[in-house]
């Protein structure tokens, strides 16, 4: 059975939090899933089937070479940058003065 | 007044200079903001016209783009607060297409956020409202998309498609919506939610204008390793191929109605109109059976989709993090930028979706969880697969009534979940091509039927509805309103 805490821990892991009703609406929501879930592994010989990650086999999909080229300029990288400083995106300190 | 018109029928009048491109783009412009405040189906509607001349079908023919589609130097949200100042600065491969075509974008569509829903009730603009009835919903993700082409302001629109995204509001707004192979059409520049899933898609008001789209941007595409080898085929010369003796497949489980519960005058009447078009199609000329399948294996579309979508949706997001774009809070290090942009910047329902992600993808949780739904993803796509060695095409209503009421209507995953109102995951799940058009109207309300063939078949899924378009006499309807 999964708890609240574990939930947070997740939304945490993820970069983000969530008011309390809405840990409750998603254990609530968790429930029900986990138990569809039980349902589909109780499905006949599932285990021996290979797990489908693409709709079909495309021959045609191809890595190509890498090309070295220009596609965006530094102004367009940074256009929607809200800091930039040096023709980069400038971020709050990584580390600490005293390092 | 060239409000509701087909593409061909403006390709007429622009052809015989009875207007101009800029004329088109100005009343489709004008309509989109006059109903704006009542089905709100625009996160932006451009001023300016644009345009180049080209020898397309589509020259000068007006349409918009979901807001999830990358466009240079145009606002676009997918209609979520993390990107609400979000400028691309280069384009979808689609949009790329329809500039050189000529075709005129007159503005970016609402959707539910990220793509992430099916009631285009999630939008952080607000919710997307249903022509035939304000009070109910038109359907999601390509909520806008469908208002807008069921209210007559372009003759097509372009979606996504990730679960049913423009096959079932296409059912609810009473248009056509089709969703190629995957990868017919290129993805490239489109905000990708599960890349396993996500197809792009085309809203129209008949099936010739979905097969003339679909010729325009259908292709390999370099910037998209997914696409097919081009199919030379023209889809819209061959709508009027000959059907007889093609064989449909309607499944048992699915269509009878002692099968549901909980059965509501609306669910009776789509069932019962079902039958009578089925008899419709037999006249035609087609052969059409009732299979059977096991219905724990239908029962299951519903949570391997959510399993597979939300693990693949968690992953996708991660780049949305407040530092290379999006609103920017104060924050003292960079952690604490991305949490509180993130925290910020997603609405509820995302970030319940992406902790569920989270949790299917965790180590101890992903034989049962993410490879289970895996599994359960081919047993169902070879099943189908098995009865197109027989079949040419499933035939099934793609929803079980028209539009739910906006009250009452949550994205929470529940219980009750039908089977009929999820199947359309199918296609996704194998890439199949799939279409959506208006088959009966119940309480006022239109209802889709959806036709699903084998994958790399668009020819035919086409040939196929249109066909059986001359039959539900409800071809290019759209709903007049004040």
């Amino acid at each position: 059975m999964i708890k609240k805490e574990d939930l947070k821990r997740y939304a945490n892991l993820l970069m983000f939090d969530m008011d309390e009703d809405e840990y409750d609406t998603l254990e609530k929501e968790f429930k029900t899933i986990l138990k569809q879930m039980d349902h589909i592994a109780e499905i006949k010989d599932i285990e021996k089937v290979e797990p489908m990650t693409f709709p079909f086999l495309n021959d045609d999909a191809t890595l190509r070479e890498d090309e070295v080229g220009a596609y965006l300029t530094v102004g367009e990288v940074l256009d929607n940058a809200k800091e930039e400083v040096d023709d980069q995106v400038k971020v709050p300190k990584v580390v600490d003065e005293d390092v | 007044m060239y409000k509701a018109k087909s593409i061909k029928e403006l390709r007429k009048l622009l052809d015989d200079k009875k207007v101009t491109k800029e004329e088109l783009f100005e009343e489709s412009t004008s309509l989109a903001k006059k109903y704006q405040e009542d089905y709100n189906s625009f996160v932006t509607i451009l001023d300016k016209f644009k345009s180049k001349d080209s020898d397309s079908i589509l020259d000068g023919i007006p349409y918009s783009l979901k807001d999830s589609f990358s466009t240079s130097n145009i606002l676009t949200t997918a209609s979520s607060n993390i990107l609400k100042d979000y400028i691309p600065v280069y384009d979808a491969t689609v949009y790329k297409k329809l500039k050189k075509a000529g075709a005129t974008l007159i503005g970016k569509t609402t959707l539910d956020e990220l793509a992430m829903g099916g009631t285009g009730t999630t939008a952080a603009t607000g919710i997307v409202r249903n022509p035939y009835d304000k009070e109910r919903l038109i359907g999601g993700s390509s909520a806008g998309a469908a208002s807008s082409v069921a209210l007559g302001i372009t003759p097509f629109a372009i979606g996504s498609d990730t679960g049913d995204s423009v096959r079932k509001p296409a059912s609810h707004g009473g248009i056509v919506g089709f969703k190629p192979t995957y990868g017919r059409i290129s993805r490239y520049g489109l905000f990708a939610f599960a890349s396993s899933l996500d197809h792009v898609g085309i809203l129209t008001r008949n099936v010739e204008d979905a097969a003339i789209v679909t010729d325009v941007l259908k292709g390999k595409d370099e910037n998209d390793m997914t696409t097919l080898k081009t199919d030379r085929t023209e889809y819209a010369s061959h709508l009027e191929d000959s059907i007889k003796g093609k064989k449909l497949f309607y499944i048992k489980e699915i269509c009878n109605l002692e099968e549901y519960p909980k059965q509501s005058t609306e669910l009776k009447e789509t069932l019962s109109d079902f039958k009578i078009l089925l008899d419709k199609c037999r006249e035609l000329g087609f052969i059409v059976e009732e299979v059977s399948i096991d219905k724990k294996l239908l029962e299951a579309i519903y949570p391997t989709y959510m399993t597979i979508s939300c693990a693949e949706a968690t992953s996708n997001n991660s780049n949305l993090t407040g530092i290379q774009f999006g609103p920017r809070p104060k924050a003292d290090n960079v952690d604490d930028l991305m949490f509180k942009a993130r925290t910020k910047g997603f609405s509820e329902l995302i970030k319940r979706r992406f902790i569920l992600g989270s949790y299917i993808l965790q180590k101890e949780n992903q034989e049962k969880l993410f490879l289970n739904a895996g599994r359960v993803r081919r047993i169902i796509v070879d099943k189908i697969n098995k009865l197109f060695e027989e079949y040419d095409a499933m035939i099934l209503p793609a929803s079980g009534g028209p539009a739910p009421k906006i009250e009452g209507t949550t994205e929470e995953v529940t219980d009750d979940e039908v089977v009929l109102e999820n199947h359309l995951a199918i296609a996704n799940f194998g890439g199949m091509p799939s279409i959506t058009i208006p088959f009966t109207i119940v309480n006022g309300l239109p209802v889709g039927v959806n036709i699903t063939c084998k994958a790399k078949e668009d020819c035919k899924t086409l040939n196929i509805a249109h066909e059986i378009e001359k039959v539900t006499g409800l071809k290019d309807i759209y709903k007049e309103v004040d």
